[in-house]
């Protein structure tokens, strides 16, 4: 049979190749210029390395983002299985909800959010992870809900429930593992969201691994651009590092 | 653990306006198989998931032995459940799903694997035991779904319609294992189906349903031939339904007086209920009263389906060597070979 070339598909991976390669290549290309010496070279990394607030940033943004993704899990996957389960007339008004965080204008969303916080956390830099969920809240809402979408979890659920699993062990031993897909694409999104949001946190003055990039461009935007080539390569390492702990079993011996 | 009997005491529950069980009474006796049969939507899920504690009970209660559990969580209660759609955890392989349960209740891995190869052996597939649920059959993965409602021995067994994705040879092959399985191991069993003849065939009792409520609940032989209703005497088997008069409290079928055994108005018209073997068909030498339409073989007996002169449409059992020349259009004289008859108002 003669291969059809699909255009359109062509037409959206080419997009999006130049959208998402062109930039990171020309970034690339900025960050080992030399533009004392001219030519390339690995000086802008250097400098970065050297600069001991580049390890204090990413550690700092790395927590709040993985307690981000814990406060996003720990509040939605029991949530959105209920939804599905209780088969709510309230479910289309809550899919709508879950938008509403990309339309709140983020000034007016950081005061309001702020104040409606548990009281331990307001004022203190563990608010962000809390904020930054409802930030990635119609990223991950989505995500759980077409993953829990595709399963026929009504049943898988009764059958674990009336197997002896409490409602805990059911949604960590179940349901996690069986939309495994789409819980990782709910971390993924909302770590790499956390980690790069910059304007909520100016406005309620946190430091964090961007707001200090942006700080560092102003005195050297070559090695702004490195230490962001090398921020690059966390969120990698870490999404690997969790496929790995989250082997998906089945496809490992479907053959 | 050992089996406990169960019952249901007055259970009522509502969706809406739709009353899904009304009142609803039942007992199955420690190491009873007991079926519901009943037509779509007469409550028969409702009853087993109110039974495993997966959908609430309004009004009433369900008692496992001495104790009321209408209370208590699905998890807690100790049941094995079989479901009509596949249901096994498609990211466990086998023995795993078939532990689950005893994973559950914290018993050490290397007990659970072997309880769980123990089942696999009974369910007939030992072999399969590393395999992941889409790797087998629709029967294998129903049998696996039994072990695992099986291997942490649970007090009741409840099957919802566990057979009914599959194909009619297995099915055939799943009910009669399913039984060996339940009398073997003694588990007190509700098993829901709308398909008379499985219910029929592998239960102790079989408890007929309509709107709700239990009509009849008995042994197959009398469900059959002693029905309590003109329901349940149409539901279970099939049933000639003969127009007549009521007089007397008799009633005359193919110029035979027969009597009325359920006597509702003294005369009037009615419809008398009889089994095809008890309608007889014999060659006739003028007219007759009916004419043959079509006759099936089905082994040892043929039923033929015949048209009395005034239209009824009437099926008869009979044995085969009798049946050979009765080809469509031949004339006939049906007759009636018992002497009492189940009257209904038409
Ligand atoms: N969750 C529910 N919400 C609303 N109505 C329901 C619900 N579950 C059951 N019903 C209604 O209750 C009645 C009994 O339903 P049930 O599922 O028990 O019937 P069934 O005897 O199992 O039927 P079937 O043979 O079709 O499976 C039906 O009228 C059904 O529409
Ligand atoms: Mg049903």
């Amino acid at each position: 049979m003669k291969r059809r070339i699909d255009l359109p598909l062509l037409i959206t991976l080419t997009t999006l190749a130049l959208f998402v390669f062109v930039p990171m290549i020309s970034a690339f290309e900025y960050s080992i210029r030399t533009p004392v010496e001219g030519g390339y070279g690995l000086t802008n990394y250097k400098w970065a390395v050297a600069d001991e607030d580049f390890l204090y940033y990413i550690l700092r943004s790395g927590w709040l983002s993985a307690l981000t993704v814990l406060v996003t899990l720990v509040i939605l996957v029991p949530t959105v299985t209920w939804l599905h389960l209780s088969d709510s007339k309230l479910r289309p008004l809550i899919d709508g909800l879950s938008l509403l965080p990309l339309v709140i204008p983020v000034v007016a969303f950081a005061v309001g959010a702020q104040i409606s916080l548990p009281e331990f956390v307001q004022n203190t830099v563990l608010e962000l992870p809390f904020l930054y969920f409802i930030l990635a809240l119609p990223y991950a809402y989505r995500a759980l809900d077409i993953g829990l979408n595709s399963i026929p979890l009504k049943t898988i659920t009764e059958a674990a429930r009336s197997t002896g699993a409490s409602w805990s062990r059911t949604i960590i031993s179940v349901i996690i593992p069986v939309i495994r897909g789409a819980v990782m694409g709910t971390i993924a999104l909302t770590f790499a969201l956390s980690l790069g949001e910059y304007t909520l946190t100016v406005l309620l003055h946190w430091d964090t691994f961007p707001t200090w990039v942006t700080f560092v461009a102003q005195e050297n935007i070559l090695g702004a651009i490195a230490i962001s080539m090398m921020s690059l390569i966390i969120p990698f390492i870490l999404l690997t590092g969790i496929t790995l702990l989250m082997p998906d079993r089945s496809a490992q011996r479907r053959k | 653990m050992t089996s406990k009997d169960l019952t249901l005491t007055n259970v009522s529950r509502r969706f809406g306006t739709v009353t899904a069980l009304d009142n609803f009474n039942l007992h199955v006796g420690v190491g009873e198989l007991v079926a519901l049969l009943g037509p779509s939507g007469c409550g028969k899920t409702t009853a087993l998931r109110i039974i495993a504690g997966l959908e609430s009970l309004d009004s009433g209660k369900v008692t496992v032995g001495e104790k009321d559990i209408s209370r208590i969580p699905a998890h807690k209660r100790n049941m094995g459940m079989v479901f009509q759609a596949y249901s096994l955890f498609p990211n466990l392989t086998v023995e795993e799903n078939v532990a689950f349960g005893l994973q559950m209740r914290k018993v050490s891995k290397h007990l659970r694997l072997k309880k769980a190869h123990e089942l696999l052996e009974l369910v007939g597939l030992p072999t399969h035991a590393k395999r992941f649920t889409h790797q087998l059959s629709g029967g294998q993965q129903q049998r696996v779904a039994l072990a695992r409602a099986l291997a942490f021995s649970p007090e009741i067994l409840l099957l919802d319609e566990p057979l009914s994705a599959l194909d009619a040879q297995v099915r055939v092959n799943l009910r009669e294992e399913i039984r060996r399985l339940q009398i073997s191991l003694g588990t007190t069993t509700v098993f829901v189906t709308h398909d008379q003849e499985e219910a029929m065939s592998i239960s102790d009792r079989v408890g007929v349903m309509s709107h709700g409520v239990l009509e009849q609940i008995d042994t197959p032989d009398v469900l059959y031939n002693a029905p309590a209703t003109a329901f349940v005497a149409n539901f279970v088997g099939v049933m000639n339904r003969i127009p007549a008069d009521l007089a007397n409290g008799k009633v005359s079928i193919f110029g035979k007086s027969l009597t009325a055994s359920k006597k509702g108005s003294e005369s009037g018209k009615i419809v008398a209920l009889l089994r095809p073997e008890t309608i007889s068909v014999k060659k006739s030498s003028s007219q007759g009263n009916a004419r043959v339409l079509t006759r099936s073989f089905q082994g040892a007996s043929s039923a033929i389906i015949c048209q009395t002169h005034e239209g009824t449409i009437v099926q008869s059992l009979m044995a085969s060597f009798d049946t050979g020349d009765f080809h469509p259009g031949t004339l006939v004289d049906l007759e009636v070979s018992t002497n009492e008859v189940m009257v209904t108002n038409v």
